[in-house]
């Protein structure tokens, strides 16, 4: 399994070399863009959104091993629905709006946002559409803006860009598994017949968190300097504070500003001519430039049911990015310490039978994490790009039985048809394995069964 | 050897032909050199129109030289927020100032704006307040300029 995969991955990079792949990524100062409107140009009210229809195909491999036996196991199944291996799905459709209420005081920002699609955010806890984002800004005080309301948190550049420019259709696994939280009110613990099942008790948190967000961003010798903190409830979206416990966020961003304009169309809507940096630096999605980053996270959890009790989550991380002329590139580094989110039991679908209980979602309170990514892109032409991304996460490492590692490579296209429509196609080699267990053991013959996965998204900025 | 009042002429016709000094002479309101006279109007809430005025500017400015064109843009209503001082094109502006273009800036709108702000705006040190944006484009029709309304 290791060395198949491995044999594929070096196959795959000698490929993309001979084929002058050479790489991608996003660079923007998204705190400015989502939290800011352009002062004295800006609408009173700018109506937009995007649609994200798409379809994502596994084999179907079923598991040979553990409690879900014959069935086929969670990670082979499309999102968010998990009852298909492969699916059509309408997986974003949001609306917003955005501006200054009252034009001629651009002091006073706001930033609405709602998702009708179908995904984690609007499948759990009730209702078919949820509202993401909602924030004012006051930009009253030089050198601190305030920002108010539920938004995106400043942190891993993965969660905090605008989704609609993201240059794939999934989250790496380190995004998706250790920042992309699913709350709990259990860990997973009780195997007992007729014991708690624990699914998750709401919305994913989307990257958001409700709270009040101190930031602003300077200028020195052609940088963009960039810094948030930002307290919150660490509860995610849709619902309010479960105990008394705040989130604590904290970011900072340098960014080498290049001059000249992005030849990039998906997202060039957005990007005006780069004229100074004293003219409050770019705004476009896809600008030109190098970007050092890093960022902390540090909160607790409450748990009510299994092993109630409050438990440290921390988060932090450090990473890159580039977008100069035909090439962009990301690379990042995440630590995980608490509340490590560890799939389900067998990897089975929650709910089947297992020993005297039920399959369902495990949380390991103490558990600890690493995860990496790079990620290269290359514009071959106007309207195509190919991109190349290898991603690693090391689950639980605090114990040799319950360690995880999960790989994957995904090799994608993105065709702009024009300046807000484009077509993603993906395809990601895909390998998990428990490392300190023999082949033989249950956990490996499980992962196993981890397919790749065929992924194709069509999406439309209005 | 050439004479001195031939020296004289020689040097006033090298500062007129020189690139730029028809910039000079445009950006102290001087358009009597000029061979095409617009004046551009903005007068929309729209932010997009604010881009538009500036970039049709610039497309004159490209076409005709700086030294053969009179351009005034003039802002009245909801487009005077183009000449708030804090507005996000103040280097645009500032570029097009440099080469010659002229921005007026409607003192009945600040009047207005001032009502509904408490206090008047803070415009770009490069607007020229004048009396009213509307009579502002007529005078300069009637000097031959032409009006075009992005």
């Amino acid at each position: 399994m290791k060395t198949k995969f491995k044999k594929t991955i070096a196959a795959a990079a000698t490929a993309a070399c001979l084929g002058g792949f050479t790489g991608q990524a996003q660079a923007v100062n998204w705190l400015k863009m989502q939290g800011t409107e352009p002062p004295g140009s800006s609408a009173r009210a700018r109506v937009w959104g995007f649609i994200q229809p798409e379809y994502q195909s596994t084999s179907g491999t079923k598991l040979t091993a553990g409690p879900g036996n014959g069935t086929v196991p969670i990670f082979n199944r499309s999102r968010p629905d998990l009852k298909s291996k492969s699916s059509f799905n309408l997986i974003r459709a949001r609306v917003g709006v955005r501006g200054t209420g009252f034009p001629l005081d651009s002091n006073v920002n706001y930033f609405f946002l709602a998702e009708y699609g179908n995904n984690g955010i609007t499948r759990q806890g009730g209702g078919s559409v949820k509202l993401t984002d909602a924030s004012v800004t006051l930009n009253h005080i030089k050198g601190m803006r305030v920002r108010i309301g539920q938004f995106k948190t400043p942190g891993s550049e993965e969660g905090l860009q605008a989704i609609h420019v993201f240059d794939y259709i999934n989250f790496t696994n380190g995004a998706n598994q250790l920042l992309l939280e699913r709350f709990f009110d259990g860990d997973g613990s009780d195997d007992s017949a007729g014991g708690y099942v624990n699914t998750p008790n709401g919305p994913v948190s989307a990257f958001r968190d409700i709270g009040i967000q101190l930031f602003d961003w300077f200028y020195t010798d052609g940088w963009e300097h960039t810094y948030a903190v930002m307290v919150g409830n660490g509860n995610g979206i849709s619902r309010g504070d479960n105990d008394s416990n705040r989130e604590l966020y904290v970011y900072w961003a340098s960014e080498l500003l290049f001059p000249g304009t992005s030849p990039f169309p998906g997202a060039a809507h957005l990007a005006p001519p780069v004229w100074s940096a004293e003219q409050h630096g770019p705004r476009g999605a896809r600008y030109q430039t190098w970007k050092l980053y890093a960022w902390y996270q540090d909160g607790k959890r409450t748990l009510t049911q299994e092993n109630p009790g409050e438990y440290d989550r921390t988060r932090y991380g450090v990473g890159t990015t580039l977008r100069k002329g035909k090439i962009r590139a990301a690379a990042e580094y995440i630590v995980a310490d608490g509340m490590i989110f560890s799939g389900t039991d067998g990897g089975a679908v929650p709910g089947l039978p297992k020993g005297p209980g039920l399959t369902d979602f495990n949380v390991t309170t103490n558990g600890e994490a690493n995860a990496w990514y790079v990620d290269f892109g290359y514009l071959v032409t106007p309207k195509l790009e190919l991109d190349i991304r290898y991603d690693v996460l090391n689950r639980n490492t605090q114990s040799a039985s319950a360690e995880r590692k999960f790989q994957t490579l995904t090799l994608g296209m993105q065709y702009f048809f024009n300046k807000k429509s484009r077509l993603l196609l993906n395809y990601e080699i895909r390998d998990a394995e428990a490392p300190n267990l023999p082949a033989s053991a249950t956990p490996n013959r499980i992962l196993d069964a981890m397919d790749n996965r065929l992924s194709a998204q069509l999406l439309i900025i209005f | 050897m050439r004479s001195k009042p031939l020296r004289l002429a020689a040097l006033a016709a090298a500062f007129f032909l020189a690139p730029g000094a028809g910039t000079a002479w445009a950006a102290k309101g001087d358009d009597s050199f000029a061979e095409q006279k617009i004046v551009l109007q903005i007068s929309d809430p729209n932010p997009f129109k604010q881009t538009l005025v500036l970039n049709v500017a610039n497309n004159i400015l490209r076409h005709y030289g700086p030294d053969r064109v009179a351009i005034e843009i003039v802002a009245f209503g909801p487009g005077l927020r183009l000449l708030f001082a804090e507005n996000n094109n103040k280097n645009r502006i500032k570029s097009l100032v440099d080469n010659g273009v002229r921005f007026s800036a409607c003192k009945n709108t600040i009047r207005n704006m001032g009502k509904k702000l408490g206090a008047p705006p803070k415009l770009n040190p490069n607007a020229v307040p004048v009396a009213a944006g509307v009579v502002r484009i007529v005078d300069l029709m009637d000097k031959g300029y032409k009006l075009i309304k992005p």
